[in-house]
């Protein structure tokens, strides 16, 4: 079960994410170098980026459910069908909001959701139900504007899958049959949700900075699914696009049903949109169909499109998305198709989906926009983004499927990424060195072959061990774990899981300001939203005065939205030692001079200059797409072109 | 002379029953929330960084309201009523009077921080039965009037007369705090707790009818908007009438750094479809929210009252962004945050 079975609702609106971006510069940790203008909205590496206060909130804004969807196939889109449709989807009610924030400058693809509560309510506040969103991260950054983010800037989309979990049904829900019918399909009191943001504001256009769209839908959840992505087949985009440098309809999820005899596939994360709104704009002719023969292509410059003859595939249907402009906000992109006949079905048994439109450079020919992994195969981690001390364990989750079924047996190698240099100070680098990531290459310790059970579940232990500041002014160290099954399907590539280790660091009992002003002098930097509305958090004598606040604060657990620091980038023993500090200011300086006599920083085991992996050029790349620092993207207008 | 409207103070001196105290306790919650909008406004318009001992004192006045409203609604619960903080009515229209009449037609609006709006608003809003005058004007008699104060002795004179030792509410839904300390916000269990709670609202207020001290020895909330008025600390003077005059530092003010609000701001006034208008949205969406939490605070869920206290910083970082946006279409205006009662909607 996911978000995509029946009954199942979709949901379309605003969110807001008013993340700060001060620390979008890796740079920006640096005490030493840190410069008042770091805190100032502007691009480039001495200015603060495009929203220097943010205080990581993230809400709903004017979401409504658009319309449901039922077990027998059938769709519904007004409040007469069922009191859900048209009713409000809203954040937390009576505590704070939820929070987005990334892992680490160094690790800023993978924005996370952070204690989002999820509520649907009628226009009076009257409860149909709520739940608390558990804490996701973006997987599947994809192109999603034609018109290049003109306006707002940001022409990627992505999407968080997730479930809902404390799940209270209001007075209302017995009043929809949908709801009712949900909550009896679903197991564990769990709901899964997906949620694919797109079209975000990082410019001050059209009144909606700091705003994107989402799109939702919540469907019932079974135990022992995982938990951040969908138990699903995936297709991938195979079509070059030359403007955009790559695909649209990158990845898209869909689910084989054949007791239901129906396909649904949701391209509410890939649908390529006309703007940050998510308007369509053209009405090429798009169908389903299940090859007959195995496709096996890769998008590239050289080879921009592969074609498939009619012969080949079993159509399934045509999208039919050209009525409306709205569609995609109306439908999530969720297309099903029911009553598949038996042939169909036992082609999609273990036969690639394709996505197809008749070509018209090679008459009688398709060309595919989309094919499914190859084989079928899809294989994720679940748990996949990670906050370790030293000493500390953690079981990463792998799920590994092929042609929909959990497939047991399936050996998946795991295999820490090489160093990445240091980058010393430079025209291009001009306010600090930057350290490298993926060293010291003992912090991590784990087994790096697995293989799956009967279940389709592997199952690999991560352990932290002791590192001593590899990154010199930044806590800690990023790694990044790749992971793949025997075979590699290039069209998607592959995953990895990314973990922050926290620096090695002996709580401290009685600490006085020297032990932690460099840390709070960090986030006083970072953070001049705290320093200037709340507290100076760099000056010792006005963190005494808000001692209680800040206790209440920094003693939070890291799953309470109040948790400080917002970032959770903190080990316990530092966070202890900041208590510890609270709990009795001394602000006096230390009387014996500290003893530096730490383990020496691991040295990075890399010259700077040294290349960049293709991946890790790709990262970096799509690093500054995605937070803002990409000079500027290009529209595409050739979508279908010369296919 | 501010006054309350003294049909108040008869229904509560002719109370024959507790539960005939429960719309008066449930008007006292809501007269205490209705003086934390105007005070707050004032605070988030003084500019990050300036002014600050306006932010101090007015702060300090505000988490002493919050305290009262506190301590209302847990008297409430106390003689077994349920206070009720989630309706659009709990929520004044601003610009207006007070709930009870407050003030005999005071005005209270959402307004930048100003010596004026200190003098004819906040003072008014706060004055004691007696005012203590120090050192300025001379101490004419004073004519009989109902002040607050009155107010909640007469629910006070009530509860001593009408309520048993041990009162008759459910004990678990007194709320507490660790941000107050426990001789302030306490349980209410007993009569007498509920008397003393009394006493601290009235004293905390007004002061005591022969010092502006209270219990805990701190100014109270008339004299410290009188401090910010006069621009002087009023400090302890064995030559002066009193034993007090406003002879201590002086308490510096730039109205250059005060945010010029636009007045009274209101949601409908923003251009639809702006930025503006979002950021106010967010802020009455924490609003709601703040209101609605503390509503299930009081109901039952005393445990989420540290859920409320994050949505208070929520409110405040909006508020604060709010102050510094220039208002479209009003040259010279920042936005004011409006404190507004509305129930987020989907599109």
């Amino acid at each position: 079960m996911s978000y995509l079975h029946a009954p199942r609702l979709v949901f379309t609106g605003d969110f807001l994410s008013d993340v700060s971006t001060v620390n979008n510069d890796t740079a920006h940790y640096n005490n030493t170098t840190f410069k008042p203008n770091f805190q100032e909205p502007g691009k480039g590496a001495t200015n603060g980026w495009w929203n220097p206060e943010g205080g990581a909130v993230f809400d709903f804004q004017n979401c409504a459910v658009k319309q449901v969807f039922l077990p027998d196939g059938t769709t519904q889109t007004s409040q007469s069908d069922d009191i859900i449709i048209g009713q409000a989807v809203v954040g937390a009610q009576g505590r704070p909001t939820g929070k987005m924030v990334d892992l680490d400058p160094d690790a800023q693809m993978f924005s996370a959701l952070w204690c989002v509560q999820l509520r649907i309510c009628a226009a009076n506040g009257d409860l149909l139900f709520k739940g608390d969103i558990t804490t996701t991260s973006f997987r599947d950054l994809q192109m999603r504007q034609l018109d290049g983010g003109k306006s707002n800037g940001q022409p990627l989309g992505a999407s968080w899958t997730s479930v809902i979990t404390n799940v209270e049904w209001g007075p209302l829900a017995e009043q929809s049959a949908f709801l009712k019918a949900l909550r009896a399909t679903t197991q564990n009191n769990t709901l899964a949700i997906n949620m694919n943001p797109f079209g975000y504001y990082y410019n001050h256009n059209d009144g909606r900075f700091s705003l994107g769209r989402i799109i939702g839908s919540i469907g019932p959840y079974f135990e022992g699914e995982p938990l951040t992505f969908a138990a699903a087949r995936r297709l991938y985009g195979i079509n070059y696009t030359a403007s955009a440098r790559g695909t649209y309809f990158s990845t898209s999820n869909f689910l084989v049903e054949p007791d239901a005899k129906r396909v649904s596939v949701d391209f509410g994360a890939s649908f390529p949109v006309a703007n940050s709104i998510g308007t369509i704009n053209y009405n090429q002719d798009l169908r389903l169909a299940v090859s007959k023969v195995p496709q096996t292509g890769v998008a590239s410059r050289q080879t921009p499109t592969f074609y498939i003859n009619p012969n080949d595939f079993i159509e399934i249907g045509a999208l039919g998305y050209q009525s409306d402009p709205n569609w995609l906000n109306q439908t999530g992109g969720i297309v099903s198709f029911n009553n598949l006949p038996d042939a169909t079905l036992s082609a999609l048994s273990n036969n690639q989906l394709i996505l197809i439109t008749p070509s018209t450079s090679q008459p009688g020919q398709f060309a595919i926009i989309a094919r499914e992994a190859i084989d079928g195969l899809v294989a994720r981690a679940d748990n996949f983004i990670q906050r370790l001390d030293d000493g500390q364990s953690v079981n990463i989750d792998f799920y590994a499927y092929q042609w929909g079924k959990p497939l047991p047996n399936a050996s998946i190698s795991v295999t820490l990424d090489p160093p990445t240099p240091d980058t010393p100070v430079s025209p291009q680098n001009p306010i600090s060195e930057i350290y490298g990531n993926n060293f010291p290459a003992d912090g991590l310790t784990f087994n790096g072959q697995i293989s799956t059970d009967p279940k389709g579940k592997a199952q690999m232990l991560l352990a932290g061990n002791a590192i001593y500041s590899p990154r010199v002014y930044i806590d800690g160290q990023i790694y990044f774990i790749t992971y793949q099954t025997a075979t590699v399907d290039q069209a998607f590539g592959t995953e990895q899981v990314v973990v922050h280790l926290r620096d090695y660091f002996q709580e401290i009992a009685q600490p006085v300001w020297d032990d932690i002003s460099e840390m709070m002098i960090q986030y006083s930097n970072l953070y001049p939203i705290m320093s200037k509305y709340v507290v100076n958090l760099a000056d010792p004598m006005a963190l005494a005065e808000k001692k209680n606040i800040l206790i209440f604060a920094f003693s939070r657990d890291m799953n309470d939205t109040m948790h400080m620091p917002v970032t959770r980038d903190l080990s316990t023993t530092k966070r202890n030692t900041i208590l510890n500090w609270l709990n009795n200011p001394q602000i006096a300086p230390k009387g014996v001079v500290r003893s530096d006599a730490r383990e020496v920083r691991a040295a990075n085991p890399v010259a700077p200059g040294t290349a960049l992996t293709d991946k890790q050029t790709r990262y970096r790349e799509a690093v500054k797409a995605k937070n803002g620092s990409f000079p500027g993207f290009s529209a595409t207008n050739d979508l279908f072109e010369n296919l | 002379m501010l006054q309350i409207d003294s049909k108040y103070i008869e229904k509560a001196l002719s109370a024959n029953a507790l539960e005939e105290l429960y719309p008066l306790l449930q008007n006292a919650v809501e007269l205490e929330h209705s003086t934390i909008p105007p005070y707050l406004t004032a605070m988030f318009s003084l500019k990050p960084g300036s002014n600050l001992v306006q932010r101090q004192i007015i702060h300090s006045i505000v988490i002493e309201e919050m305290l009262h409203m506190t301590i209302a609604a847990n008297i409430l619960n106390a003689l077994g009523g349920n206070p009720v903080i989630d309706q659009a009515d709990f929520v004044p229209e601003y610009p207006g009077p007070l709930p009870m009449g407050i003030g005999n037609g005071l005005i209270v609006g959402l307004e930048k921080y100003s010596t004026d709006v200190v003098k004819n608003v906040f003072m008014e809003i706060e004055e004691p039965e007696n005012p203590l005058v120090f050192k300025s004007v001379s101490l004419a008699a004073m004519p009989t009037y109902s002040t607050i104060g009155q107010f909640y002795q007469a629910i006070q004179q009530k509860i001593e007369e009408l309520a048993p030792d041990d009162l008759p509410g459910d004990k678990a839904k007194q709320v507490t705090s660790s941000f107050f300390p426990a001789d302030e916000l306490f349980p209410i269990y007993t009569k007498q707790n509920a008397i003393d709670a009394i006493n601290i609202i009235i004293e905390q207020g007004e002061g005591t009818s022969t010092s502006p001290l209270d219990q805990e020895d701190e100014l109270a909330h008339y004299y410290r908007f009188e401090e910010l008025y006069k621009g002087k600390r009023l400090v302890k003077d064995p030559a002066a009438p009193n034993g007090y005059s406003f002879s201590g530092p002086t308490i510096p003010f730039s109205p250059d750094d005060v945010f010029p609000l636009f007045p009274n701001t209101k949601t409908s006034m923003l251009p639809a479809g702006s930025e503006e208008l979002n950021r106010m949205n967010e802020f009455n969406t924490s609003y709601y929210s703040l209101l609605s939490g503390l509503h299930t605070t009081f109901n039952g869920q005393p445990g989420m009252l540290d859920n409320t206290v994050g949505v208070m910083y929520d409110l405040k970082l909006t508020a604060q962004k709010l102050c510094a946006m220039p208002f479209p279409g009003k040259p010279g205006y920042t936005i004011g945050p409006s404190f507004e009662f509305i129930v987020p909607v989907g599109s």
